[in-house]
Formats: structure tokens, sequence, C-alpha cells
């Protein structure tokens, strides 16, 4: 019998940025380099591999301008002019992969240095684009940014389909450009599972992560940013029985948090479930949006198959917008819809993504419409069914809607996406839908969601397809392998401050992690636990993450002792099965592997972590500290 | 008190007294650790009767009773259900039912 444990302590990324940062910051202060000869860091801040950092000085101020030349012909051309200035450190995005890139560094007085840049293949587990229809013209220098649903990597694609951005960091959920240019995402640091990370993290698209905003009831989902630069963010509290029902306002710039609304206080919980509602997830909101005209929230709850409003101020529902069957009829009366219009071609929304308030008041959304039905007997199965983009026009004083635009239904199960994707809203009549989630098994769309299939099987096959229109013309469409979770068209660059020096900072905080008052009778034993337990423990500043496999049924305990106390962490073997998965990327593939999160707030010292399983304790020899 | 019992044994209890009925698979380590939870409980009130059953082996019974998963606890009090709890729990969310019904 071979007995192992192994242990990481790694820095915070944001720790390991900063030191990459200070690092060439010296070479650019030793090396002084000039115009004609520029130092050059390719992925300056570890994490996109498709970008650099070109740095000189000049002796007078000067706008320079970056050009990435395409591949193809000059149409391709990605181009962004800096602000005038002696020292110059500018970013240069959208490198192709694997290929010697030409970049162009140009003054006004028309003077030009041209540099290669070479970069290296990407990670295997990034998903290709199968399928691109779309003009230079109509995406301009726009990539599509996709987020992943899975362990696959958030990508950003050219019009051609090549891949032009990349993070090897798995950050997950939605991602928005916010008004100062950066982008906000959430981060891929493991709390919960099935899907929870720590926070939120704001970055640049170098790969720079200024903030990380913790939250003690984790990130999922969504955010949406106010206009005084706070950020709505969904949530919950984890020392009760319930998840993803709730939303907090946090200050952007100390991550605390100002308010929080809980849906729990507004809606039943057992009342209009959809068909993935249980008791624990019984609202599972997946998309949030403020609207400024109604001072409202817009929250979408895919496990009620409903989208709701409810008052900033007072948190008191407003609306609800859904299909009516299995409410309380005083609350049909007083916050439901009536259809009116086309009513040949309306349909209700079921287990939708991704609600849009539209400048004019009309509610855009991604119908997945898994189950398609309120009543068990009514489901439709997948491959009958069909995913759309829907917009609704609401009169809130009759009480009325209309469906006025719809995109997807037409396409069936080949465009059917029973969980995640996303709309968006650019104009009048012209609108993206991103069927994300698609999953086939034999030719047709599987029963189960992408996250549980294995693209390696054979038969199985997971897509995203990410379509705008315009006046009802597909202008774009691209087809991709894997589940992605939203799409979001942005230029690379943007006008405000493409990078800032400085270290980052991790706001907010994480929660106490429930302890256990009870410890089981188990011999301690001088050992460590048979290597087929695969123990793995990975320390950071603010928690620690445990691995292991046991075999279903043992009662597993970590334990953190000194001399002075002991803190025990009950480690849950049983099957655990989730009816929403929206990001797979926390999944094992054996489900007898398990981790479990545990955050260092409320610890202080240092301490021995002990395994117990069953009925005997072991050590791992690893000590852990909480300053 | 705890005490381990079947299905027969389940319809000669007093089924007046208070008491928590416990439905325990021996395949769950959740309630191989509320066992211990149990235990810890039954130290400090040693007379308030804990029934434990096998979910597996008792079927008809957590049928009449609804059960559906393990581990589950009952709470007893003269001859009806007055609560319940499903999965681990903690000895406070546990003392707090045993003190509502005893």
């Amino acid at each position: 019998m071979s007995t192992k444990v192994r242990y990481i302590n790694q820095d915070h990324i944001i720790d390991r940025q900063h030191q990459s940062e200070q690092e060439f910051l010296t070479r650019l202060a030793d090396a002084k380099p000039t115009f004609e000869q520029p130092q050059v860091e390719v992925n300056p801040y570890l994490i996109n591999p498709l970008c650099a950092l070109v740095l000189f000085r000049t002796e007078t101020e000067v706008a320079p301008t970056v050009t990435v030349c395409g591949k193809r012909n000059e149409r391709e051309d990605i181009s962004h002019s800096f602000p005038a200035a002696t020292k110059h450190l500018l970013p240069v995005l959208g490198l192709y992969e694997n290929f010697t890139n030409k970049v162009v560094i140009s003054l006004p007085d028309g003077r030009s240095t041209t540099i290669d840049i070479t970069t290296g293949p990407l990670p295997e587990e990034v998903c290709r684009c199968l399928n691109i229809h779309t003009s230079a013209d109509y995406l301009g220098t726009n990539i599509m940014f996709l987020t992943p649903a899975g362990k696959n990597l958030p990508t950003g694609y050219d019009y051609r389909g090549d891949i032009r951005w990349l993070l090897t960091e798995n950050t997950m959920f939605d991602i928005k450009r916010v008004a100062n240019g950066n982008i906000i995402t959430g981060s891929s640091r493991f709390c919960h599972m099935p899907y929870n990370a720590t926070g939120l993290i704001e970055l640049n698209l170098l790969g720079k992560i200024y903030k990380e905003y913790r939250l003690p009831g984790n990130y999922h989902h969504d955010h949406f940013e106010m206009e005084d630069g706070n950020l709505l963010a969904l949530t919950q509290d984890f020392s009760r029985d319930t998840v993803e029902d709730m939303c907090v306002l946090l200050d952007r710039n100390t991550g605390e948090i100002l308010k929080s609304w809980d849906y729990r206080d507004v809606l039943p919980m057992d009342v209009g479930g959809s068909g993935s509602q249980d008791a624990h997830d019984w609202f599972h909101n997946n998309a949030v949006w403020y609207d400024k005209k109604t001072n409202s929230i817009v929250l979408s709850g895919r496990h009620q198959d409903g989208v709701i409003s409810i008052d900033y101020d007072s948190g008191a529902l407003n609306w609800i917008l859904g299909d009516p069957e299995g409410w309380p009829q005083e609350m049909v009366d007083k916050y439901f819809f009536t259809p009116v219009g086309d009513l040949a071609n309306f349909d209700w929304q079921y287990e939708q993504h991704a609600c849009v308030v539209c400048p004019d008041g009309d509610i855009m959304m991604f119908d997945n419409g898994q189950y398609r039905a309120k009543n068990k007997e009514n489901y439709i199965k997948n491959r009958e069914n069909f995913s759309r983009g829907v917009r609704y026009r609401i009169d809130t004083e009759k009480m009325e809607i209309e469906q006025i635009w719809q995109y997807g239904k037409e396409r069936g199960q080949d465009f059917f996406s029973p969980y995640i994707c996303n709309v968006e809203y650019y104009d009048e009549g012209h609108y993206m839908i991103h069927s994300g989630g698609i999953g086939f098994e034999n030719g047709y769309a599987s029963d189960s969601l992408g996250a549980f299939l294995d693209m390696k099987t054979p038969g199985v096959e997971l897509r995203s397809v990410t379509v705008e229109e315009k006046d009802g013309v597909v202008l774009y469409e691209l087809e991709t392998e894997g589940n992605f979770y939203r799409a979001e068209k942005l230029p690379l660059y943007h006008d405000g401050a493409n990078l800032e020096l400085g270290a980052g900072k991790l706001l907010g905080s994480l929660e106490v992690t429930e302890e256990f008052d009870t410890e089981p009778e188990a011999e301690e034993v001088m050992e460590l636990p048979e290597s087929w337990h695969n123990v793995f423990i990975e320390e950071d500043v603010d928690r620690f993450v445990f691995h292991g496999r046991f075999e279903r049924g043992s009662l597993v305990m970590l334990c953190l002792e000194n001399k002075g106390e002991s803190h025990r962490y009950f480690i849950n073997t049983a099957a655990v099965w989730s009816l929403a998965m929206c990001s797979g990327a926390f999944l094992e593939k054996d489900d007898r592997d398990i981790k479990i999160h545990v955050s260092k707030r409320g610890l202080s010292g240092v301490f021995q972590a002990k395994l117990i399983i069953n009925d005997k304790k072991f050590q791992t020899g690893v000590s852990i500290i909480c300053q | 008190m705890i005490t381990e019992i079947t299905q027969q044994e389940y319809e000669q209890i007093d089924h007046l007294q208070p008491m928590l009925v416990e439905f325990y698979s021996k395949t769950c380590g959740p309630c191989k650790m509320l066992s211990f939870v149990l235990k810890d409980i039954s130290k400090k009130q040693p007379d308030f009767p804990i029934y434990i059953i096998d979910f597996d082996e008792n079927r008809e019974l957590k049928e009449q009773l609804g059960v559906k998963g393990f581990p589950t606890m009952l709470f007893f009090k003269d001859g009806a259900e007055v609560s319940r709890l499903e999965g681990l729990k903690q000895k406070p969310a546990i003392i707090k039912e045993i003190e509502a019904i005893a």
C-alpha cells in the first residue's frame, strides 16, 4: 500500500501578475529600449498568450499607433492609437496563435518600426470555430468573446473565426465591458460546488486583474454595472438551505456589500416550479438588469420559468413575466400579464436566461424552452423542442403582454440549448442571439445538459451558435465546438486606459466556512492516507481547497488542529445530482473525486491538516497558515 | 437513549411519547456522521427516546411515513409528526426540534 498527499501553495494571480509587472518595468529601466528597438513582453500578465506589451521611450512626447497586421490583407489589421507620452507601454492585442505576427509601431511623423512577435500553440482544450458566416465590414475590429460553460476557456474569435484572444484561466459566467473600458467576469477560484467561484474580477484585455471582488456568498451567473460604477452581483447565503436567490450591490472601490435583496421575501418558493426546480435551487437566478426608468431590478429565475421586477429601494415585487400556471390566483391577478396581439404565435418562455430591458421598456431574453410546460404531462422532449431569442412588450398599467419578435424557433432542435445562453440588444431590430448550450447525442438533441456530456464519447457533439440579425437579416453566425455560457461582442481596444500599472487589489471577503461541531470517533494513526485517495491540498492567500477521492458512503472529515484549537469540516461523499449545471468547470470525471474549499476567514494560527476516513484519522503532513 | 428498531418494533412503541425517529442507510456518509451527532445529543438527554431505522430494510415503513431519502429525522409528539429534518444536521438544529416537542 502506498500513501501520498500532494500540496501546493501558490500566490494569488494578482500577486504573480504584480511580480511579472515589476520584472518587466525593471527591464525597461535597465535596458532603455528605443522606438527603433523596443522591448517586447509576450503575455506580460501570464494568462493571455495572444497579447504582448511593447515598451520604449522617446525624447519628446509622441502619440504612437500599434497595428497588428492581418494574416491575409490590411483589411484585417487591428490598429489603435495611444495618447502622447515619452514613456510608452503599448498593449498589443489580437495576436494570431502559433504564428509570427507582424506588428507595426508608427508615429505621427511617419516613422515606423516593424517587429515580429511569435506566439505558441494554444492549449488543447480550446474550442475551435467550425463555421462562420459574416464579413469584415460587418464585424469590423470587433471580436466575439465567448465565456466557458465547462473546462473550456474564455475565447475571442475574429470575423474569420480565428482565435485572437484567450485567457488560460477558466473565468466564468457573464463578461461585460464596464464604463472605464475594463471587463468584469467571474473569477476562476473554486469555492462551492457546483459552480460558485470566489467572486468577480475586473481586468483589462491583456489579462491584468485590477480587482477581485470577493463575496461571502460567492458570485454566480451575472452582474450589472450601475451608473455610479457600483455593481449588482448575484449571490446567495450559504448558511441557509437555498441557493441562487439573492442579489447584492457592491461598492466598486472597497468591495463592501452596500445593499442586498432576498427574493424569499417576495416570492413563494414552492409554486410555479419549472421542470428543473427543487427545494434547494427553487429560483435559480441567472440574470440581473437595472432599469433606471422605473428604478427597478429585473431578475431571471430559471426554476420558476419567470422574469420578475422588484423595486430597487424597497425590494417589493412589481410584476412577474411568465406562464401563470401553478401560481396562486391572487398572485396571478396582481402580478402576471395577459397575452394580447398575435396569440397564434405567442409562446411563454421557459427556463430562460439573460433578461434585458430595452430602451423602450420591452423585455428581451433567451428562452431556452427546456420542458416548455409547467405540467409534467405536457413536457416537450428536447429533440422536439426549440430555443429562441424573444422580445416582449409589456404594459404594466393594463398588465398585458405582446410578443413582438423572436428568432430561433424555426431552427428547432438544431438551435436548442437547455441551459445557459444570452441575447444582446444593439439597436431597434439589431440583436444578438447566443445559443451556447447545444448538445447532441447521435444527431439528436441530448436529454442531458452539455456540462454532463463528454465530447470524447462517440456520437456526442457540443456546439455553441451565436447569431446576429439586423432587420430580420442574419449578418453573423458563429458555430464553435463546446458550450459557451455567454457571448459579448467587443472591440479589443477602447478609448480609455488600456493598461494601468500597479498592484491589483483583493477586495471584499469570503465567508467563514461552516464547521462541524461533532467529531466522529476515529483512531489517530501516524500515516498518510492511501495514494488511491488522491489527496491534494491547494493553499492560497485567503483559503485552501482540499481534493480527495472517496468511495460513496464513506465518512470523511477534514480537521485543522493545533495545540489550542480544532476545526472540523464534514465532507459529503453522497452522490449529489444537480438539475442545473451552468458551468461544468469544477466537475470531476470520476464522481468520487470531491473537493471542498475552506476559507481562512475566522481562523488564526498554524494548523495541521488531518483527515478522518471512516474509523481512522490520518495525517497529511500539511500545515495551513492563517494570518 | 438510542434504539435501533424494525418496522414491527416501530408499531409496538409508545407513539404518544415525544420521540425522534431517524431513517439511515449503511451506505451513506452523512448518516454515519449523524450517528455521532445523535450519540452526543443522547449523552446530554439520555431520557429522550431516539429510534433509528434502516431505510433499506424497512421500505414499507418509510413509504408509510413519506420518507424519500436518508438521513431523515422525524419528530413526533402525541402520535403525530410535528416536524422533520432531511439531510445531515448539526446539534443545535436537532436540539431545537427536540425542545419543541419535549
